[in-house]
């Protein structure tokens, strides 16, 4: 067996609250497609940046063939020959082929001048070892499939003669014709020596192409590398989520009322397609998924900000149309995005001008803002959610991401929604402001409202929800109520691992 | 001492210093070095008859940036407004020399002239989504080639003498169009710092794609701001062409530099947010007395321009400078 080409020792890493890697150690083989699987935070981002110098560790050793080394930055790490792809690709769409795989190392002569026909011959070569000599390398990036782009991406790390590769997710967002393509590219390279770090949510691609596997958990290896020959896709989902959920959610049993909302066949572009559940008063649902399976997709299409282009939505009963926010807003239903700072705060503005601003037409004498209603129910929900400011005045910008995520709560809840969405609601926030979060969606559904919860957090969406619906490539692909959504199924059918035997979707039957 | 007396002798001198911090406290202070400076060089310059005579000429610069001030805080711009006087002007001598219009309702033309001109330039930047620079960058072509085009490079004369009265007459002592100019200052204070739509004005320019997830209007509020920024180029084209007693296609051109230097020395954000009609006006007021001043202690035009660039550059870094303590 070969050795190691690159090897972590009891690597640890911490940012503030986290701690995303624990001790963690892990090695490649030249030649080999070692797979790394794990769920969303559970270390494999801090894991890769690792290894291409992006962040350095707190403690632990590196081993590049045998020798310990450390790697300051990326550039330093691409001259080791470690490259990584990424889900997000980052090419130059106006640049060439050609120039887009040698950015930052074009070939050049003794006077600093670009050599074009070099740069041209050699990524020809290198598209030629990559089988994919139907580039043209002299075109722009700009209108390249999707496929071809990561083609790119690949001779790019080729390029810097890269013998550990490192792949995030490559076939996310590939046609299947792409995938096939991209198997065999994977292939070539091991045959070549190449060590690749295969990183996927597709468990089936582990079994068709990985040769060893690692599960990360929570910022740990979760028992030990093992060959995949070893093991099979029900023990790695179970090594993936096998975690204790934690006391702090603590949603109380409701008992749903009537329907409030209700989507039949929604489709928007090709994020969201035909999507149906309902919605009742007083209960909390839980819409698991994937990043990218279009869970905030369809809660834009909910609140009109990208209205839906076929399907039929009716709050209590009827149908309406749902063109904007505003038109949202007017059926009782509210949003809390989930990138507080882009879509959901003025940061600049006080906390007052914040908390009123879905509702100000309702603090408006002749057209002027009456102050004193305004401070009043400011203050309501400045108490009501704890809102720890010094005072109404304060900048938005100068709260914590708790009591930031707060105001756009009180925002939101100023208008007296019936349908609320929460799009990440404790995402980036203290354990504290947490729980005060999930108390108070407790509330709110013992007081009729009814909550549509998106979260990445398993933990969270299980012990929040009374239902919990899962989304796969823009669909509900299963729906379980409290007593079935273990994670084990929840995260079986968010990754599409049909072969595993889980509870049965759609124990509600939609009507 | 004690640290209560202590806390108790230093409140009033720290009120008054976090007045001094704001933008308009920083413009208020240049403001009076600027007067100090200035009648010390010329004892023409601290007349009443100087200043309010001033006021006359800073009226249509003053009820251009009004709006501007609005528009720029939205995160806009509009470079037409120049235009947009000398084509309203235009309409009016055109509407009532040529076709034999009553007067006032030549003036009535005047005033839909503007408002139709901004509001093509709302409908293109709020519903065709054209960036504002580019969309007033063309409309300032496009309505200057209206004015000669109508016009046909003739210029209207001749208004009869009661017309004179908006641009040239007085009201007591004061000149009428600064009357006209003090209540539209009151009352576009009022709309953007008191109003509901005042604080749209200012939610779209801190971020527009928050506004829009809280449900408002975003685009109604731009169409809005544009159509009133052409409105007022209407009546400032009225109350100029009273003054001058002649319509000319050439007229104002350029004028929308001044404007925009105003309203950003007046402190709005250029990129957006944040900025008020008090700090605008304060920004006029010093670019107004530092040209005429400047004229009257016998300085050339050509130093003049610099003198009010220094100043632009020297107000922001002051202001900078203040904020980060």
């Amino acid at each position: 067996m070969a050795p190691p080409i690159i090897e972590l020792r009891e690597i640890s890493k911490s940012f503030p609250g986290v701690q995303a890697l624990d001790r963690v150690s892990f090695e490649v083989r030249e030649g080999e497609v070692h797979a790394l699987l794990g769920e969303n935070g559970a270390g494999k981002s801090t894991l890769i940046k690792i290894l291409t110098g992006a962040h350095q560790p707190d403690s632990g050793t590196i081993l590049l063939r045998g020798q310990p080394i450390t790697i300051p930055d990326t550039r330093h790490g691409l001259k080791l020959g470690i490259a990584a792809i990424y889900q997000e690709l980052s090419l130059y769409p106006d640049l060439s082929v050609a120039e887009n795989i040698f950015m930052g190392h074009q070939p050049s002569n003794r006077f600093g001048v670009v050599s074009w026909r070099q740069m041209q011959q050699r990524a020809r070569a290198i598209l030629h070892e990559l089988d994919a000599d139907d580039l043209d390398v002299s075109r722009p990036v700009r209108g390249l499939s999707v496929g071809n782009q990561q083609r790119v991406e690949i001779a790019k790390a080729l390029s810097h003669d890269a013998r550990i590769l490192i792949m995030d997710e490559p076939t996310a967002a590939l046609t299947q014709h792409d995938v096939d393509r991209l198997f065999e590219i994977v292939r070539r390279l091991r045959a070549r020596g190449v060590a690749i770090i295969y990183i996927t949510h597709r468990l089936e691609e582990v079994f068709l192409l990985a040769d060893r596997v690692t599960v990360l958990r929570d910022g740990r290896v979760v028992g030990e590398t093992m060959h995949v020959s070893q093991t099979n896709q029900a023990e790695l989902v179970r090594m993936m989520v096998g975690r204790t959920l934690d006391t702090f959610f603590p949603k109380d049993a409701a008992e749903p009322g009537e329907v409030v909302l209700e989507a039949r066949n929604l489709s928007y572009g090709r994020t969201t397609r035909n999507v149906s559940f309902v919605l009742r008063r007083g209960e909390i649902v839980g819409l698991a998924g994937l990043v990218g399976a279009g869970r905030s997709e369809l809660a834009q299409v909910l609140f009109g900000i990208t209205p839906a282009e076929s399907g039929e939505i009716r709050v209590e009963g009827k149908p309406v149309r749902i063109r904007n926010p505003r038109e949202a807003m007017a059926l009782g239903i509210a949003y809390v995005p989930e990138d507080r700072k882009l879509q959901g705060l003025l940061l600049r503005m006080n906390v007052r001008e914040n908390t009123t601003l879905a509702v100000l037409r309702q603090l408006l004498r002749y057209g002027f803002v009456d102050d004193a209603a305004e401070m009043r129910l400011t203050q309501e929900y400045v108490d009501r959610l704890q809102i720890r400011t010094p005072s109404q005045m304060q900048q938005v910008a100068n709260l914590s991401g708790g009591n930031q995520q707060k105001v756009v709560l009180a925002k939101w809840l100023a208008a007296k929604p019936k349908v609320l969405i929460l799009d990440e609601p404790t995402r980036g926030i203290d354990v504290g402001a947490k729980a005060e979060i999930h108390r108070l969606m407790n509330t709110l559904a013992q007081q009729g409202m009814a909550i549509l919860m998106i979260s990445s957090e398993l933990p969270e969406v299980l012990g929040m929800s009374d239902r919990v619906l899962v989304m796969r490539q823009g669909t509900i692909v299963a729906e379980f109520d409290r007593a079935h959504a273990t994670q084990e199924a929840v995260i079986a059918a968010a990754m599409g691992a049909d072969a595993l035997h889980t509870t049965p979707a759609a124990s509600t039957t939609l009507t | 001492m004690t640290t209560e007396t202590r806390a108790a002798t230093s409140a009033q001198p720290s009120r008054l210093l976090s007045a001094l911090r704001t933008q308009e406290g920083v413009l208020f202070l240049v403001l009076v070095v600027i007067v100090i400076v200035l009648s010390l060089l010329s004892d023409r310059f601290l007349t009443v008859n100087n200043l309010l005579n001033q006021t006359r000429l800073f009226t249509e610069t003053a009820l251009l940036a009004l709006p501007m001030t609005l528009i720029i805080i939205s995160g806009g711009i509009d470079l037409s407004v120049g235009s947009m006087l000398a084509w309203s002007a235009v309409m009016l001598g055109f509407s009532w020399q040529l076709l034999g219009l009553p007067l006032p309702l030549a003036v009535v033309v005047c005033l839909l002239t503007g408002a139709i001109g901004g509001a093509i330039n709302g409908a293109l930047i709020a519903y065709v989504r054209v960036p504002p620079l580019i969309a007033t960058l063309a409309t300032l072509a496009i309505y200057r080639g209206f004015s000669f085009g109508i016009s046909q490079a003739r210029s209207a004369r001749g208004f009869p003498e009661e017309f004179a009265f908006w641009g040239q007459g007085q009201v007591g002592p004061f000149p009428t169009q600064f009357l006209i100019l003090v209540v539209l200052i009151v009352a576009m204070h009022l709309l953007l710092a008191r109003t509901g739509f005042g604080r749209w004005v200012y939610a779209i320019g801190n971020n527009e794609l928050a506004a829009r997830y809280s449900g408002i209007p975003v685009e109604r509020v731009k169409f809005t701001l544009y159509t009133l920024s052409g409105l007022m180029a209407g009546l400032a084209a009225f109350i100029f062409t009273s003054r001058v007693t002649t319509t000319r296609a050439d007229a104002a051109t350029g004028l929308e530099l001044d404007v925009i230097a105003a309203v950003v020395l007046g402190g709005t954000s250029i990129f957006g947010g944040s900025g008020s009609i008090i700090g605008t006006m304060l920004g006029l007021v010093i670019i107004t007395l530092l040209r005429n001043g400047l004229l009257l202690t016998g300085v050339k035009g050509d130093a003049t321009f610099m003198v009010i660039g220094l100043v632009l550059i020297a107000a922001v870094l002051i202001n900078n400078l203040v904020r980060r303590r």
